[in-house]
């Protein structure tokens, strides 16, 4: 048996170099094919449930593997979250926003626009960012050394505008 | 049992009346019930129209809630038509979170595609960072700045200390702040006598917008000490209204120690010039000086005035015999009995070696002859150190009305040289009598 994959930033490869004529976007429908035919595929093969766990841990790592390359942990938080919301309207991921902070608690409301999975979907009637909840606690893993839960309450797909998560650290 | 055209007539007339008059309170309320209908393409029209009826109710009913600022209403998840208004009220929602964080300090905050709102609002950030580092470059300035300074309205209650002046005085802005600092501070004047701080022209500056220097002012510190302070005070103006002022004061204590210290040593410094080392009593140079002044007052106002000149008889004798430790000690004795001996107007003064000279204002020949007398038989019944006895010749000298100093005293030096002549341990007075001044 093959040994298994650990992702490191590197792997992204060297874009410039790689695709001198087409650059470095692509179209979000590519982006969502992938996704969602993994989806498809893997829910199949393993259950929803299974799937939607995978999901959750692939998002936690991009968080962690994000945070540590495109942000600096070394922003007090108010700074951080800027340059957060920033960078993902940058590389188009989605309008991050706060609704509500616990600054005691640590705990958040935070909302997703125009969101890369999600956004213009049919309304399924169950949330289907599970990627997103997994990003969004990996991001604040990286950055406050706490492991924290994101979870999605309205999602595009549950009839909403926006995906709301609810973010709070494990408790241990 | 109802017709389509039946249901549309009805509908029709609903949704008339509701275009005249508006949704309401109520709503729209769907005017069939479903039941009604046995054809079922008509039923299940029927149904999605009931629903959608609810749906608008219900956005209405949200958008009713926003309009209020009510950020928390909820709303079915499968309303399609207040999909918007959802995304408004999520937006509506990071609004308040960002406005809080603004007031709370927060400048990173942008508001993203929201369009002229969003203008507006980084424009506001963008003018509130300009102030905050204007406010900070101030306080640098402030920290830094080796000057108390105080904010005050205009009644002179405290609005901002910079930490000079908290290290002056010893006062926080804490325990002070809105508090009449000047009734703490400004009330004593340098003895400490308490006076009322209403009174004062500082607080009369700062009430009516005035400026306001004193170079001699004492401020109370919190530990009781008095600090004398140089102080300037300025109105603050904003627009055509008077805001309060800005006091700015620094501790002058080193400043009055300086000066009094430079007074001592001028002082020092002038008798020193103006005294003779030896004696301690005044010198020729000072006795030139006082004799010009007092010439001039006896002509002004034709008053009398003589002049003694003595001498140490046979002082070259003390010397050689006893040395001229003992001689200077002679000299010293002598100035001390001769000071004493004299009335506080009449002055002594070392005219050189072993000759001193009196100026004695108000008298006349005679009277200047009586008193070398007595001086005379004072020094002679003096008992000094070594020998045990010494005698001095005087020459009197009286002032004429068109004498200068050097004349007046020519003819005393005459007169004693004259006493030496004579026998020594006496008195003579110049030649011929003065002529009535
Ligand atoms: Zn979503």
């Amino acid at each position: 048996m093959k040994k298994a994959y650990d992702f490191s930033w590197q792997d992204l490869g060297d874009l410039t170099a790689g695709r001198p004529n087409l650059g470095g976007e692509t179209s979000v429908a590519i982006y969502r094919l992938m996704q969602f035919t993994f989806k498809d595929i893997l829910s199949k093969e393993l259950g929803r449930e299974k799937t939607s766990e995978l999901f959750v841990k692939a998002g936690y790592l991009a968080g962690r593997e994000f945070c540590r390359n495109m942000l600096s942990t070394a922003l007090p938080f108010n700074e951080f979250i800027a340059d957060l919301k920033l960078k993902l309207i940058d590389l188009k991921v989605g309008i991050l926003q706060v609704e509500q902070a616990d600054m005691e608690r640590f705990e958040f409301i935070l909302t997703v626009s125009e969101d890369l999975d999600c956004s213009g979907l049919p309304i399924f009637g169950e949330t289907v960012c599970d990627y997103d909840e997994g990003f969004i606690a990996g991001v604040l893993r990286e950055y406050t050394g706490k492991e924290f839960t994101a979870r999605e309450l309205d999602c595009w797909a549950t009839g909403d505008r926006t995906c709301r998560f609810v973010v709070k650290p494990v408790e241990r | 049992m109802s017709s389509s055209t039946h249901l549309l007539e009805t509908l029709n007339h609903c949704l008339a009346q509701a275009m005249e008059r508006g949704i309401g309170k109520n709503g729209l309320t769907f005017p069939i019930s479903c039941e009604e209908f046995q054809d079922p393409s008509c039923r299940c029209f029927c149904e999605n129209l009931e629903q959608i009826f609810g749906q608008i109710n219900e956005t209405y009913r949200l958008a009713e809630a926003l309009a209020n600022g009510q950020l928390k209403a909820e709303v079915s998840r499968s309303n399609i038509f207040a999909m918007p208004l959802k995304a408004l009220q999520s937006s509506l929602r990071h609004l308040t979170w960002q406005t809080n964080q603004v007031a709370a300090g927060d400048l990173s905050q942008q508001v993203t595609f929201l369009g002229e709102f969003s203008e507006s609002f980084n424009h506001m950030i963008e003018s509130l960072r300009d102030k905050k580092s204007l406010e900070q470059r101030l306080k640098t300035i402030t920290d830094v700045i080796g000057e108390g300074i105080y904010l005050v309205d205009t009644k002179g209650a405290l609005l901002f200390a910079n930490p000079e002046a908290e290290k002056l005085l010893g006062y926080g802005i804490e325990e002070m702040a809105g508090k009449i600092i000047l009734h703490a501070i400004h009330k004593q004047v340098a003895d400490g006598t308490l006076f009322a701080p209403e009174e004062t022209r500082l607080l009369h500056a700062i009430a009516n917008g005035q400026t306001y220097n004193d170079n001699d002012c004492v401020f109370t510190c919190k530990s009781g000490r008095l600090m004398p302070v140089s102080l300037a005070c300025r109105p603050v103006v904003t627009g055509d209204s008077l805001e309060g002022a800005v006091l700015a004061f620094h501790d002058i204590s080193e400043q009055k120690k300086y000066q009094e210290s430079l007074h001592k040593i001028n002082a020092l410094l002038d008798m020193q010039a103006s005294t003779d080392g030896l004696t301690g009593i005044y010198n020729r140079a000072k006795f030139s000086k006082l004799l010009k002044v007092e010439i001039a007052r006896a002509a002004r106002y034709g008053s009398a005035m003589s002049i003694l000149m003595f001498d140490i008889d046979k002082f070259k004798d003390v010397n050689d015999t006893y040395g001229h430790q003992s001689g200077d000690k002679v000299l010293i004795e002598m100035a001390r009995a001769i000071h004493h001996n004299i009335r506080s107007t009449e002055i002594v003064a070392r005219w050189g070696g072993e000759e001193f000279i009196i100026i004695a204002p108000g008298c006349g020949l005679e009277q200047g002859r009586q008193l070398a007398d007595i001086l005379r038989l004072k020094v002679e019944q003096t008992a000094f150190s070594v020998p045990r006895k010494i005698t001095v010749s005087f020459g009197v000298a009286v002032f004429r009305a068109d004498d200068t100093e050097i004349s007046l005293t020519n003819r005393a030096d005459t007169a004693l040289y004259r006493a030496k002549e004579n026998g020594r341990n006496r008195v003579e007075t110049e030649d011929s009598p003065a002529d009535p001044v």
